[in-house]
């Protein structure tokens, strides 16, 4: 049986009165995990733990099968992006990522040259020598990515990595990220804007008021909520005729028809008896189909029914 | 495209604009003050020189019947202006209102710096004026009631227990001194601490500027004046400056041989290059070269 | 067994001289530093002045070395180290906790106490800089017109000591402070100006309560009586060699203290 990248037992951590994170065990492997939730979920205090900034009150976290805790030689193959806007302002960005560097015990020379290729990733090569306080806040995003993947480790966390970047340095950061984790790595995404997430993996984790929710991929996880039917929005000719021959079927509970009178809404138990119905049904009743979507098939909506919206 | 009414209107009211703009920032001030750890114990600690001066001043009137305990120091218990000035301008009162300075104004423009609040500040409609007149009204408040507010009971108080007004008569501007004094002393240090407040965003390095220059200054003063033996070293000194300054208001010796218009000079001095700083530092936006 | 913790030190002592060039570098650029450096050459300007005063037969009729010795080092001792030591010192740790970039460091595969170490190594160098440049700049105007004599520069060398030794001390111990309270700046502060001040001239063995008592002892013996002895007043000296050891013991236990916190102690960096 292969390790787990990243493991975690029972993993509980408050702060005072204030609950952060309640018994979180879960595995993490390679490739790009999602960690979503709202502000205040819990997805900070789960990266400063299996980076080892802090100490669970109870459980354990492990890192390619090591404590993390006080186990500095694990960070040599870890890059951490925190989400706090913060650096040694008076320095450039090039010497900033240079001196990193030098703390992973690269020499001068090796140093230099990974500070170049990473800022050149992040597209920050031209701006290398100016002070960082004279950043905008999409750069000073980008250099922190930099600093987590300078030293090319396998593991890379990123606490909100996508903060304050434009729809291009967006698109670039979620193109580089999918290159690394082809390469074989591990990457954990936290992020609460959910279409983020959704462009990078399937791989999810659902945490919302210190607890997961859910974890896995995110359709398994939709399919998981029987309590809650799917929702599927059919544009059509004669929406009242394609649901006539829907009511009587027990894996339909809800028909609505929109207010301009070529759609309807049907809510189903069963997505695949449903869909395996529909074809037929719309061939037989000679039945103009313009748009089938399912609304409630992403992120937001099974966040949404998770957390009881 | 149509937009569709839901209920919305304009409102055509008129904005009234608020007497005291400022007020909210000063009230904020003060609870966060109040809210720091070990602030009410130093506070509490300050206000002890003013409880020794009232038990000093009912003992004056208790004379005889301490004059055992007290044989041959009746002249201490002299109540007289020189000891309203010594209460205002003793070194340990000084010293505290230094530390109490440290954990009221350090932060006070130096935490809006820091995380950019100035902007927010004023995108309201605050002037530059207000704000300031905020932030300073928090270490008013603070320091009148070191200073003025126990220099007029101890007045008030002397009258209750003499039992009469001779006390108010024998020295009629007296009053008027302490007020004057304390009111001097208190701007002179909002100023002082505002400006060390308004030119770092890092709180710490202003606690020290705040305590390093007061005492620099003093250092400054004792090292001339061991070599020089000149009484005008003393311009050095914010401390002694104060207390010339402390002197020429009670109309008492100062401690220096130095005209009392020096200290003036130095001190106000101080306020309008505070002043200057402040209107330039404190802007909603900085530029970044 | 043996090579395994040599090499552990090896890797202990490259991780502490890393982080000891990273600030070191970075220190020495800041405002701050500049601001602190400045400050540091005030004894230099005041050495100008009485220096020419004294030219002019307008200043005091005392020797060079005597100025030096107890007016510019009244200076240093009880004011400078004390402020360069508190600023530097608290900034080894609480300047990464006010600023958010802890994480920066502890996410490196560098011991803790790396990180204490090189930073402490870093801004004492920084402040023993500054005194020692200030220091040597107004011995030697002070002392201008008698530099061929040799013998006064044991003077110096001997006061440099003193100071040197009060900055590693002073730093130490703020360190130390800065890695366990928040308002270490405060707290040092108290210390500073109001226990080290007040307990000096407490009789008998509560001197030896003060680290100032230590570095007093030290000074050179040229001191001693006449008018200007402001900073022996009340010293009850206490032997130089022990002197030297209650130093570097303070020193050892304070960063060692301070390695320990900070390995142990979560910081929470709030947003």
């Amino acid at each position: 049986m292969t390790l787990a990248v990243i493991e975690t037992q029972k993993l509980s951590k408050w702060y005072g009165n204030v609950l952060g994170l309640s018994d979180v065990t879960l595995k993490i492997d390679s490739g790009i995990t999602g960690l979503l939730g709202p502000n205040g979920a819990g997805k900070s205090t789960f990266l400063k733990l299996i980076t080892g900034q802090i100490t669970p009150k109870i459980g354990s976290v492990k890192v390619q099968g090591e404590d993390i805790r006080n186990n500095y030689g694990l960070f040599s193959t870890i890059g951490f992006c925190p989400e706090q806007d913060s650096f040694y302002e008076d320095m450039s960005g090039w010497v900033f990522l240079k001196q990193l560097l030098q703390l992973f015990h690269f020499s001068l020379d090796e140093s230099e040259t990974r500070a170049t290729k990473a800022l050149e990733f992040v597209e920050l090569l031209d701006d290398k020598d100016r002070n960082i306080k004279s950043y905008s806040r999409g750069m000073r995003q980008r250099l922190k990515f930099a600093q987590a993947i300078a030293h090319d480790p396998n593991i890379i966390i990123l606490d909100e990595p996508l903060n304050g970047l434009d729809p291009l340095g967006r698109r670039k950061i979620i193109r580089l990220v999918k290159t690394f984790a082809k390469e074989g790595k591990t990457i954990i995404v936290s992020s609460h804007v959910l279409p983020e997430i959704e462009s990078m993996t399937k791989k999810i984790i659902l945490i919302h008021q210190g607890k997961i929710f859910a974890q896995g991929d995110i359709h398994y996880i939709r399919d998981l909520i029987e309590t809650h039917p799917h929702i599927i929005s059919i544009k059509c000719d004669n929406p009242r005729l394609l649901a006539s021959k829907f009511i009587h079927e027990n894996f339909v509970s809800n028909i609505h028809f929109g207010p301009e009178g070529n759609s309807l809404q049907l809510e189903t138990s069963n997505r695949d008896k449903f869909f395996g119905l529909l074809p037929s049904l719309v061939v037989e009743n000679k039945i103009d189909v313009l748009e089938i979507t399912s609304p409630d098939d992403n992120l937001q909506a099974v966040f949404d029914y998770l957390i009881g919206k | 495209m149509t937009i569709k009414e839901k209920g919305y209107s304009h409102w055509d009211g008129e904005f009234s604009q608020k007497k005291l703009p400022w007020w909210p920032i000063t009230r904020y001030g003060i609870k966060l003050t109040l809210k720091k750890k070990f602030f009410k114990l130093v506070y509490a600690l300050a206000l002890v020189p003013s409880v020794v001066f009232l038990v000093g001043i009912y003992l004056s009137e208790r004379l005889e019947d301490f004059r055992v305990m007290m044989e041959g120091n009746s002249q201490l218990l002299k109540v007289d202006p020189a000891l309203f000035k010594t209460y205002l301008t003793n070194d340990f009162l000084l010293f505290m209102i230094i530390i109490i300075l440290v954990f009221t104004g350090a932060g006070l423009i130096a935490d809006d710096i820091k995380y950019n609040s100035l902007q927010l500040y004023f995108s309201r409609p605050l002037s530059k004026q207000d704000y300031l007149l905020g932030k300073a009204s928090v270490l008013v408040l603070f320091l009148l009631f070191l200073t003025l507010v126990p220099g007029l009971i101890l007045f008030i108080m002397k009258l209750i227990f003499s039992g009469g007004l001779k006390f108010f008569g024998d020295f009629p501007l007296l009053p008027l001194s302490i007020i004057g004094y304390s009111i001097f002393m208190t701007v002179f240090f909002s100023f002082y601490t505002l400006l060390l407040s308004s030119i770092s965003k890092s709180r710490r390095y202003v606690i020290i500027l705040i305590v390093g220059i007061y005492f620099f200054s003093d250092i400054l003063f004792a090292i001339f004046f061991g070599i020089f033996r000149s009484p005008y070293s003393s311009l050095f000194s914010l401390k002694v400056n104060l207390q010339q300054l402390g002197a020429a208001f009670f109309g008492v010796k100062a401690p220096y041989d130095v005209p009392w218009i020096y200290s003036l000079l130095i001190l106000a001095g101080i306020c309008c290059l505070s002043g200057v700083v402040l209107i330039r530092r404190v802007k909603g936006v900085e530029i970044v070269k | 067994m043996g090579s395994k913790k040599k090499s552990e030190l090896s890797f202990v002592m490259n991780s502490v001289s890393r982080i000891f060039s990273f600030f070191f570098s970075y220190g020495k650029k800041t405002r701050k530093t500049k601001v602190f450096y400045f400050i540091s050459l005030f004894p230099v300007f005041m050495a100008v002045v009485i220096k020419s005063s004294q030219i002019f037969s307008v200043g005091p009729s005392l020797t060079g070395i005597q100025i030096f010795s107890n007016m510019i080092m009244t200076f240093y001792l009880q004011f400078l180290i004390l402020i360069l030591s508190l600023f530097f010192g608290t900034s080894v740790c609480s300047e990464e906790i006010e600023n958010k970039t802890l994480t920066y460091l502890t996410t490196r595969p560098i011991p803790k106490s790396a990180i204490i170490l090189g930073k402490y190594a870093a801004y004492s160098l920084l402040a023993v800089l500054m005194v020692v440049i200030g220091l040597v700049a107004s011995f030697f105007i002070l002392n201008f017109e008698k530099l061929l004599d040799f013998s006064l520069y044991s003077i110096l060398l001997k006061d440099m000591g003193v100071l040197i030794l009060g900055v590693i001390c002073y730093m130490a111990l703020f360190t130390l402070i800065g890695t366990f309270l928040q308002r270490s700046i405060i707290v040092g502060l108290i210390f500073s100006f109001g226990w080290e001040n007040v307990i000096q001239y407490f009789p008998g063995s509560t001197q030896r309560f003060a680290i100032v008592h230590y570095l007093k002892s030290l000074l050179p013996s040229h001191f001693s009586g006449g008018k200007f002895s402001i900073l022996l007043f009340q010293l009850e000296p206490t032997s130089a060699g022990t002197a030297i050891a209650v130093l570097f013991l303070l020193t050892g236990v304070f960063l060692a203290l301070a390695c320990f916190v900070f390995s142990r102690k979560e910081y929470i960096l709030e947003d």
